[in-house]
């Protein structure tokens, strides 16, 4: 499986799933939101966020349906389900307790 | 969170599974949706759309691995390759559609020859009670010194059902009596089934009926005060054509009236095997259906009618049960010691009902499946066989694919699923031939019973479970050599030649083995098959003694219009009497139930006078019938010295009857029996005087031993329910005419209750039953000698093709046609050789059995294995010559070029 490029690995379904919190996207949107939020520093290669999606969808986290784009293309989008909205905040808790605990370790004083 | 989480997994893992076509046009269009912004993109910041195009598919990194993560997201891939194995399975057969044929033909008989017997086992034994949790249902029984199995009596019952507290409710009932029923009064009443049930009955057993109630706990409380009744389902549809407005319709049952106050479901077809009852009425009815009236049911505590029920409480294990009935016993013999002396009770679980000792029917079924199961076992090595040589002549495709980086596991499921594939047809064949052997053999005969016989056998959900288990396990056991070895097989050698020479005697192996055991399998079937038959015809012999030819039997009840005893006694004599001058009437006399009667014979306990009782026994018991004078002339039983019952022998004359020899031999071993006397029921104010010695004769069946027998006089021991047995001048059947003259002169209303030959009850007792037996294990003894004799020629046969080339080198360097067949045979001879051998221990080993457990007479039969082993040793031995041959008659030359 492809490798998501300068992502700290098995961030990408927590990246996912907060985007995917704030409104239902569709791929494409999914990858420019991701750039645009983090500044230009995290970028998912397209090749593995679909597998990805597919992957969350399979969970039962995110929920897919076929809508119109605002210039009216179908268009596969993905909502965030009650499931996911848990699965999110479990994980979030894990991300802040592992990076908290290696920002402690990085940044210890040297001497 | 799993159950929420599958709560949106399985609709999608179906929706990928069944519109497959439909999720990959999806994922298309996600993925193309994807590319346009990306090229959209592109062409926004300036490109030429061809690099635009390009720039999106590289960002892309391979559709395709794409699409194939994608899937793999789906989870759904085990059932893809599944479906695609079946299918590239299919296409193989279609290519070689003569061995596909052969394999699916082969499973279909050996499955099919295991539905029949399985469809026994299940109705005898594990069908459980068609009633809401049937597992707590337990069977409370007496035992006594001779039976293990025995009833209680209805002052027993209320004692059981009131004093024990293992149980949810205690219910009884009686076996099925035949009643008569009418609509109306003054029409003729027509014999149905009716069965006395406890008050509790229905809702102990949580059967609600369909219309109306069942009976009030109270309703079998007081002596013939509630007269109620409830129809069976089926019996509501004959008989009154299924009219929703039958609850409080007035019935008369041995011409009392009845109100019937519900039907019950149509998921309760009562709970014995073999009959449904049509009526069930409340016990305290027993006095209008009682079977001995010589007792009183609501009194005498040894008029012991009642099969008791009971439903065991939740959390009561079935120890404290059994506990609790053995004191309860010992209670009763303290009590009531004259009827209770020397009896216990316990408690048995339905299996263990099932399973009793004294039942045949369910050995048989035990015996024929296994019987069965070998049959498929040999069908299944016969199968195996061929898909070893097929995975032979597939090496090089198998080898390809693990070039090609196949892992040898999913290679291993690639043949597994194909022998799957071909289990499921074969199972499909099993279903057909099962349902045709078991609608069309098993629910063929017709028994000679007055109330009619429900076969249980039947193809139902349960069993096409069982064949589809069957079809899955024969798979795994006919696939998974040839699968193990396909996957196994040589990369390098694979590869390089069209003739993947597989040297070596461990290649063969596996192979010889299954010749080995085919051979051994089938001889002990035809050995097993030809003992039964042998046995059975030795039975059949046994029966001698006694006429079978021009005796018409026909069933009378005087009850169902109500006769007294008086009326009913001068009744019998009257048609005694005119039968006997009737033209073309030679004998005529009157019988409960002749020799090999379906109806069983009444038991009489007795004290010899004057017999040196052992002292923890009150009485010995002996089956008995209760005969008119000529009864024993009409049947041709001989009467060796002494005399027959008398018109003399009246109700108030001395008490008489006749024995047959092995009871005089018993109780009088050095003396003459004749002039003995016994005391009946161990009343010592009227013993029975012995004046007759009759022949003995097997009563029962004729494989039982012959037992202790005494004929009682009608006269002195009244009965209602009698049959006429006439032997006449020619064709019995012509006579029935005659006979219903005679009961019309008598009384118009009587009906014959059941008129038939005594030959169609004695063939169906002794030859017919049997014959199932027979032809069942002959059948799967050919089937398995077929089988094996396919496998053995194939086995041969596959040698020689296998060795063509060296038997040419063989021959152009010398040898003989002669020597080369003697190759090819000596090896197919040691195998049989060493089958037969093992198929002798077997086969002996099944005799022993089916000694034990289906024929209380014989010991070994030789003749039969003087029979099957040469026999045997024939058909293998052409068996394997016929390619042996072949293979002598090869031309070096053409040898040395065979591929």
């Amino acid at each position: 499986m492809s490798r998501p490029n300068d992502l700290v690995l098995g961030t990408l379904d927590l990246l996912l799933l907060k985007i995917l919190a704030l409104e239902p996207l569709h791929g494409w949107a999914i990858g420019l939101r991701l750039r645009s939020l983090s500044g230009d520093v995290l970028q998912v290669s397209e090749g593995s966020l679909y597998p990805s999606l597919h992957k969350l969808e399979q969970e039962g986290w995110i929920r897919a349906e076929w809508k119109q784009t605002e210039n009216n293309r179908r268009a596969k989008f993905y909502a965030l389900t009650r499931l996911g909205r848990k699965q999110l905040e479990s994980e979030t808790a894990n991300w802040q307790r592992l990076s908290a605990a290696i920002s402690h370790v990085v940044l210890l004083a040297e001497g | 969170m799993r159950i929420e989480h599958w709560w949106y997994a399985l609709p999608l893992r179906l929706r990928s599974l069944v519109a497959r076509r439909r999720v990959e046009r999806e994922m298309d269009e996600e993925l193309q949706f994807h590319l346009e912004q990306k090229i959209a993109e592109g062409l926004g910041a300036g490109l030429a759309p061809a690099a635009a195009r390009h720039r999106a598919m590289r960002a892309m990194g391979g559709l395709e691995q794409r699409r194939e993560e994608i899937r793999d997201a789906w989870r759904i891939r085990w059932w893809t390759d599944f479906a695609d194995d079946v299918r590239y399975a299919l296409r193989g057969l279609r290519r070689t559609p003569g061995v596909a044929a052969l394999v699916v033909a082969t499973l279909a008989v050996g499955i099919g020859m295991t539905a029949m017997p399985f469809s026994m086992v299940d109705a005898l034994l594990l069908r459980p009670y068609p009633v809401p949790r049937p597992g707590d249902v337990v069977s409370l029984v007496g035992t006594s010194r001779d039976h293990a199995f025995e009833n209680f009596s209805y002052r027993e019952y209320l004692d059981l059902r009131d004093k024990t507290k293992s149980y949810d409710g205690v219910i009884a009932s009686t076996t099925i009596i035949p009643a008569g029923f009418a609509t109306a009064r003054g029409a003729t009443p027509e014999v149905h089934g009716a069965m006395l049930v406890s008050g509790n009955f229905f809702s102990v057993l949580g059967i609600v009926p369909q219309l109306g109630r069942g009976f009030r706990a109270d309703e079998d409380a007081v002596p013939g005060r509630d007269a109620v009744a409830v129809l069976a389902a089926d019996f509501w549809r004959q008989a009154f054509a299924a009219d929703p407005k039958v609850v409080g319709r007035h019935i008369l049952v041995d011409g009392r009236e009845l109100i019937v106050v519900g039907v019950a479901p149509d998921s309760f077809p009562g709970l014995m095997i073999f009959s449904r009852p049509d009526l069930y009425l409340p016990l305290g009815m027993a006095r209008e259906l009682s079977i001995d009236p010589r007792k009183d049911f609501f009194e005498d505590r040894d008029d012991r009618e009642l099969a008791v029920r009971a439903r065991l409480a939740a959390g009561t294990p079935l120890a404290a049960a059994r506990a609790e009935i053995a004191a309860l016993a010992r209670d009763f013999a303290r009590s009531y010691p004259a009827t209770s002396r020397d009896r216990g009770a316990g408690v048995h679980t339905f299996f263990e009902m099932r399973t009793r000792a004294d039942d045949l029917n369910w050995k048989f079924a035990i015996v024929f499946t296994f019987l069965a199961l070998s049959v498929l076992l040999v069908a299944c090595t016969n199968v195996a066989g061929l898909l070893l040589s097929r995975a032979r002549t597939r090496a090089r495709e198998i080898a390809v694919r693990l070039a090609l980086g196949a892992g040898r596991g999913r290679l291993t499921r690639l043949l597994l699923t194909e022998a799957l594939v071909l289990a499921g047809l074969g199972g499909l064949g099993g279903v057909a031939i099962g349902y045709a052997g078991i609608h069309g053999f098993l629910q063929s005969f017709t028994i000679p019973t007055e109330l009619p016989v429900k076969i249980p056998f039947r193809m139902d959900a349960r069993l096409l479970v069982a064949i589809v288990a069957l079809a899955v396990g024969s798979a795994v056991v006919c696939g998974l050599a040839p699968a193990l070895r396909g996957s196994r097989s040589d990369l390098a050698t694979g590869l390089k030649a069209a003739d993947v020479e597989l040297p070596g005697p461990r290649r063969l192996w596996g192979r010889n083995l299954l010749v080995v055991a085919q051979v051994a399998i089938s001889l002990m079937l035809l050995t097993s098959s030809l003992l039964m038959a042998r046995s059975f015809r030795r039975a059949a012999l046994a029966t001698e003694g006694f006429a079978k030819d021009h005796l018409l039997m026909v069933r009378l009840d005087p009850r169902l219009l109500q006769y007294d005893r008086e009326r009913t006694a001068h009744f019998y004599e009257q048609l005694t009497d005119r039968a006997r001058a009737a033209p073309g009437v030679r004998f005529a006399g009157l019988t409960r139930n002749p020799p090999l009667g379906l109806d069983g014979f009444a038991a009489v306990a007795f004290v010899p006078e004057g017999y040196d009782m052992p002292g923890d026994r009150k009485s010995f018991t002996a089956a008995s019938d209760t005969v008119s004078p000529g009864f024993l002339e009409t049947m041709g039983i001989a009467i060796l010295r002494g005399r027959d019952v008398r018109p003399q022998d009246a109700a108030d004359a001395p008490r008489v009857a006749l024995v047959n020899e092995a009871f005089a031999r018993r109780y009088w071993p050095d003396q003459e029996a004749l002039g003995k006397r016994f005391l009946l029921d161990g009343d010592p104010a009227r013993p029975v005087e012995i004046v007759g010695i009759a022949r003995t004769i097997k009563v029962a069946t004729g494989t039982s031993k012959p037992q202790d027998f005494v004929y009682l006089p009608l006269a002195q021991h009244p009965q209602e329910r009698m049959i006429l047995m006439l032997r006449t001048a020619g064709e019995p059947l012509l006579w029935v005419d005659v006979v219903r003259g005679i009961v019309h002169d008598l009384d118009p209303n009587l009906p014959l209750l059941e008129t038939r030959s005594y030959a169609s009850l004695y063939r169906y007792s002794e030859v017919d039953g049997p014959g199932v037996a027979v032809h069942m294990t002959g059948t799967m003894g050919a089937v398995g000698l077929l089988l094996t004799l396919s496998g053995l020629y194939g086995l041969v046969a596959y040698n020689v093709s296998r060795r063509t080339r060296e038997i040419g080198i063989r021959m152009a360097i010398g040898a003989g046609p002669a020597g080369v067949l003697r190759l090819f045979l000596g090896k197919g001879l040691a195998l049989v050789g060493i089958g037969t051998a093992i198929g002798l221990a077997l086969g002996y080993g099944v005799e022993r059995l089916m000694n034990a457990m289906l024929f209380d007479v014989g010991g070994i039969d030789v003749v039969a294995y003087l029979i099957v082993v040469p026999a045997m040793l024939v058909v293998t031995m052409l068996a394997a010559y016929l390619p042996a041959r072949r293979a002598a008659r090869i031309a070096p030359t053409v040898a040395l070029r065979y591929e």
